[in-house]
């Protein structure tokens, strides 16, 4: 008889009590893990929505550029950068951008915009921009029209084949003015953006802010995103950072990132509330199944066994009844999860239209990542042992001769 | 010769508010193969005096030699290491663990010995055949009864082939046949392969069966009557 089996068949002398122990030890593993998959695949798909719809995985600037995004803080798009970058093998595409501010009129209307000039087919690539076309064409690589978002084509009265004119400020100081024909609308999901943005090709707002050549952001999109780190550590020891800034998706969504964050911690809060409520069950049942046994553990020591392993038999009982639970918990997710991580649930109503704006399919996938699996069956394992603590401490305190008149 | 050597032995209960003598400076000896009563009213020190001799209380003064160890010496480890070699228990309420069969509860006791497998397997179904119970090897302690739980705990106590057996009152929780029956096995184990016996009791039928008989009264010896 080990040590071992002489546990498992102690923890089935209360078949009810065990088996509602490791039934609460269940129920919060198979909640904790559900609904951490959930907020889990929910935050993955944002900040996936936010990479797909606009910042890559990776963007490099001019060092400062983030800080101060002004028309002079851009970067000569030659060879030699896109060659640093295309040399890594897990790049897919990169996007040049130049963004600046301008004031656009017509008729009687004038409002402040700003001004995307980007690569047409590689900006489609990333962003599926062509997909958000409302009306008219998509851009081209040399005409001189420009895509213009829906809510401020309403607000200057524009229509496919009317003329926007542009004022601004170009690379150091010139004066930046043109005359542009629309070639379609666009509609982006976020109003700001629908209010504010003009998009044309990168030639053609290098000629207007007279930045020959330069570029304020490149977007780089990964093959594998999960190994960003290893290509942020190659391109930051390629380019020369006293010139250039290599920022993450992470760093450049800081504030989403925060949101993210709180709103993980307050998963998190929930929790860690139901693993303390499901860890005092697990500690009134080490207190009974101790209390009960006491003049047993007393009958054991006599007739020689040493304290440490009887401390140990009742840690085993604990990590089974334990493991029952949170293996049950695990076996009852792990498919689900599984299943919609690989067939994502199909949202409908209002968040499906919010994301059909985005021109994403409208489907949640959960979340299928070791990580938040471990950790939460550590969790659950730390509380047992914790609980272990009180039967352990009452054997090596046991008074053999007490415990026998129990 | 002596197999236990009691010198000066003292129990005191409450030593600093209003002590209570369990037992008060006893010296005594024990012979191996002896076949001893310890008796005496409720309170005498019976019970205080086994748990000295199994070395499951510490004496407040006195000491107690079991062969050459002065286990009134010894460490709390090594002392239940020295329990484990050298004395057998048989409790007045069986104490078998519950979840375990007639030969896993003997068995269990080698185990903790550290004999192999094979070794182990023989001697259980010897001791199990020794006090009749080889046709319940694969029965728990709750289907078995009193008298039958009470015979396992005999062959438990036997399984470490300790230096001798004690039994705190042994035969209180039996119906008068089982009780017979026990008392005949634990003789005849003494007689034919020389077991020290030490009981506590207060059941005639011990007492007519023991070759000496210690009397305790208020923490001493009042009498020591060897029968021949």
């Amino acid at each position: 008889m080990s040590d071992l089996r002489l546990a498992w068949r102690n923890i089935w002398r209360n078949k009810r009590r065990t088996l509602l122990t490791a039934a609460s030890i269940f129920l919060a593993v198979f909640l904790a893990l559900i609904v951490r998959s959930l907020q889990t695949g929910l935050f993955d798909n944002l900040i996936q929505i936010s990479i797909q719809s606009y910042t890559g995985h990776i963007q490099i600037h001019k060092k400062g550029y983030w800080d101060d995004r002004t028309i002079d803080n851009t970067i000569v798009y030659n060879d030699s950068l896109t060659a640093v970058v295309n040399r890594l093998k897990n790049v897919e595409i990169t996007v040049p951008r130049l963004e600046y501010f301008a004031l656009a009129s017509s008729g009687m209307q004038t409002k402040g915009v700003i001004i995307i000039g980007t690569d047409p087919v590689k900006e489609d690539s990333l962003t599926r921009l062509s997909s958000k076309m409302v009306k008219g064409l998509y851009l081209d690589r040399t005409g001189r029209g420009v895509i213009v978002a829906g809510g401020l084509a309403e607000f200057l009265g524009l229509h496919t084949g009317d003329t926007l004119i542009l004022i601004g400020q170009g690379f150091h100081g010139v004066s930046a003015a043109g005359k542009f024909s629309v070639r379609g609308i666009i509609h982006l999901p976020s109003p700001p953006l629908d209010n504010q943005v003009v998009y044309m090709n990168l030639p053609t707002a290098q000629d207007f802010f007279s930045a020959d050549n330069r570029i304020s952001s490149l977007s780089i999109s990964l093959k594998k995103p999960d190994d960003i780190g290893m290509t942020m550590g190659e391109l930051t020891s390629a380019v020369n950072l006293s010139k250039f800034e290599v920022m993450s998706w992470d760093q450049l969504m800081v504030e989403i990132m925060q949101q993210l964050k709180v709103k993980t911690a307050s998963g998190m809060i929930i929790i860690s509330i139901l693993y303390l409520i499901v860890g005092f069950g697990i500690f009134g049942t080490v207190i009974m199944m101790t209390n009960e046994r006491t003049k047993e553990f007393g009958v054991m020591v006599s007739v020689g066994m040493q304290k440490s392993r009887l401390a140990m038999i009742l840690v085993l009982e604990m990590v089974f009844i334990g493991l029952t639970g949170a293996l049950s918990g695990l076996a009852a997710a792990l498919p689900i999860m599984a299943w919609y991580n690989f067939h994502p649930i199909k949202l409908w109503g209002a968040m499906a239209q919010a994301y059909l704006s985005y021109g994403i399919e409208p489907l949640l996938p959960l979340a299928l990542k070791w990580g938040f699996i471990l950790s939460n069956f550590t969790a659950v394992m730390v509380i047992v042992l914790l609980t272990c603590i009180f039967p352990v401490r009452r054997v090596f305190k046991l008074k053999v001769v007490e415990a026998l008149h129990k | 010769m002596n197999i236990i050597e009691i010198r000066n032995l003292s129990k005191i209960y409450d030593e600093k508010t209003v002590p209570v003598y369990a037992l008060n400076g006893v010296d005594l000896a024990f012979k191996e193969g002896e076949f001893t009563c310890i008796v005496g009213p409720s309170g005498s020190g019976k019970t205080t005096m086994l748990n000295m001799l199994g070395g499951l209380d510490s004496p407040s003064a006195g000491g107690i030699r079991i062969g050459d160890t002065d286990i009134t010496s010894l460490r709390s480890r090594q002392l239940i290491d020295f329990r484990l070699r050298n004395i057998g228990f048989v409790f007045q309420s069986f104490n078998l663990i519950p979840v375990l069969t007639a030969k896993e509860n003997v068995e269990f006791i080698m185990q903790m010995q550290g004999i192999k497998k094979d070794q182990r397997d023989k001697r259980t179904m010897e001791l199990l055949n020794a006090v009749g119970l080889a046709d319940k090897v694969n029965t728990r302690p709750g289907k078995l009864s009193g008298g039958q739980q009470q015979r396992v705990a005999v062959a438990r106590a036997l399984a470490s082939k300790p230096r001798f057996i004690l039994a705190d009152e042994p035969t209180a929780n039996l119906d008068s046949k089982s009780a017979e029956n026990l008392l005949e096995i634990m003789e005849k184990l003494n007689r034919e392969e020389n077991i020290t016996f030490i009981f506590s009791t207060h059941d005639a039928r011990v007492v007519a069966k023991a070759r000496r008989v210690v009397t305790l009264e208020d923490g001493r010896i009042v009498a020591d009557v060897s029968k021949n």
